[in-house]
């Protein structure tokens, strides 16, 4: 080996020992500086991205009409096609009223944001929100969306009105449960290797014995101090009992597939986290 | 040779920015094409180990940054007493180090001017490195899964991300007459057939 590859060998290795040997706060503190250099060209890209899908919608929408309009014209002309644009125009409606009353509903302060990305990286399962550091929005709080929980803050940039939401169908998004109806509580999290489906929550640390339904409510429960209570989770889908637990499948209650809208909280009072160490 | 290293490094950050433009493809796994570690694959059949350690370093570290998410290490509550464990900042570097050595071993061919051997390659290390990062979760996380939709999800990726790699290495060539660095040795193709 050459005298000169040996040096950078020597210098590759002590670089991967201080990278690997970073604290949280370091590793944090770089990702930070990192978005801020790259913010600009991320929102370029979702502003693209944003405007792909709704080509696409369009491309879409515009086939659908035409087809109706094929379909009607022989009965109602003109109208077939004025029909068709109202419908869409009134599915946007109930859909924004949708969000609004969700909003209402809510017993917490909540942040409306638009996801701007989806997916960025191969194996996490995270979007990017229009929402951040600039609207007041800190690290691990709840994020929400039309149907119940859908994840928590990740990642906030200062200075910047971006952030990244880990979602609920993420293996490493642990949220305390409880089943309505049943004193049972368990920790529920996303699966490894769900791609391309409607994904499946993982719900352990049940009784082996539980009294537990397909249909039943699954809602968070409040300890730990991340969620708000009785934020609903999704429905169970099956149980399972094992040798010394039992584990239950949820189905989530949010459409992650098309989540467009989500509703940053604010962080649990320490009220509540205090109860819950009580409790425990 | 420094004038082609950094303008393969001012590549990688060309790459960083267009990858923040790939969505992942719904239809397909969720596969996307990974631009950054093409760009890397094919500098680093291009280049000096040495360099190729450098590019490595460069690469992997970018990625950690944009890529890996946070721990829940700081709750400082009994409710969740064991959390998803998370891959270290900076296990991208070992692994770009691991893949730029393996494109590495076939410079000789490279060298000979068959540049589609290490385009067939950046495929085959672009599936190694997605499988050899899935089993690097598997094994901090434990439980062992591997379904169909993970192998479909790496195989698409590395499919689509190989049928980039002769614009890459285009590229590449351009770079290299720019910076007069030699790439393409035909010296050793007439040595072996002496």
């Amino acid at each position: 080996m050459k005298p000169l590859n040996l040096l950078i060998l020597l210098g590759f290795l002590a670089g991967m020992v201080w990278v690997i040997a970073l604290s949280e706060e370091s590793v944090r503190s770089i990702q930070a500086s990192y978005y801020r250099i790259i913010a600009p060209f991320v929102k370029g890209g979702s502003q693209l991205e944003l405007k792909a899908n709704a080509f696409l919608k369009e491309v879409e929408y515009s086939k659908d009409l035409e087809e109706r309009l094929h379909r009607t014209e022989l009965e109602f002309g003109r109208l077939g096609a004025i029909e068709g644009q109202l419908r869409e125009l009134e599915r946007e409606n109930n859909e924004l009223n949708a969000a609004l009353d969700f909003k209402r509903r809510t017993e917490f302060t909540v942040t409306a944001a638009r996801v701007i990305r989806r997916q960025p990286s191969t194996w996490w399962k995270t979007i990017e929100i229009d929402r951040g550091a600039m609207s007041g929005i800190a690290r691990q709080v709840p994020v929400l969306a039309s149907g119940g929980l859908a994840g928590k803050v990740d990642r906030v940039t200062p200075g910047r009105d971006e952030s990244s939401v880990i979602l609920l169908t993420d293996e490493s998004c642990q949220v305390s449960v409880q089943v309505e109806g049943t004193p049972e509580v368990g920790i529920v999290s996303g699966q490894r290797g769900q791609i391309g489906e409607a994904p499946l929550l993982r719900l352990r640390y049940l009784s082996k014995d539980a009294p537990i339904r397909p249909g039943m409510k699954v809602v968070t429960t409040g300890r730990g101090g991340l969620f708000h209570p009785k934020i609903l989770v999704g429905m169970i889908e099956s149980f399972e009992p094992g040798a010394f637990d039992g584990e239950a499948l949820v189905k989530p209650s949010v459409d992650f597939q098309n989540l467009s809208i989500v509703f940053v909280t604010s962080a649990p009072d320490n009220t509540s986290h205090e109860k819950s160490k009580e409790d425990e | 040779m420094i004038g082609y290293l950094v303008s393969v490094i001012c590549m990688v950050l060309t790459a960083i920015v267009l990858q923040q433009f790939m969505a992942a493809i719904e239809g397909l796994y969720d596969a996307r094409i990974l631009i950054v570690p093409l760009v890397f694959l094919c500098g680093s059949v291009t280049v000096s180990m040495g360099s190729m350690l450098v590019l490595a370093f460069v690469c992997g570290f970018l990625w950690d940054a944009q890529h890996l998410p946070g721990v829940m290490t700081d709750l400082g509550n009994t409710v969740y007493t064991r959390p998803a464990e998370m891959l270290r900042f900076g296990y991208s570097i070992i692994l770009y180090a691991s893949m730029g050595f393996l494109m590495q071993g076939i410079r000789p061919l490279f060298r000979e001017g068959k540049w589609h051997v290490s385009a067939l390659l950046t495929g085959v290390a672009i599936f190694l490195y997605l499988f050899a990062e899935f089993m690097l979760i598997t094994f901090v996380r434990g439980e062992f899964i591997l379904t169909r939709g993970i192998m479909l999800k790496i195989s698409f990726c590395a499919l689509l991300t190989m049928l980039f790699s002769p614009l890459v290495f285009w590229v590449l060539f351009k770079f290299a007459a720019l910076f007069n660095h030699t790439i393409r040795y035909d010296g050793l193709k007439t040595r072996r057939r002496a």
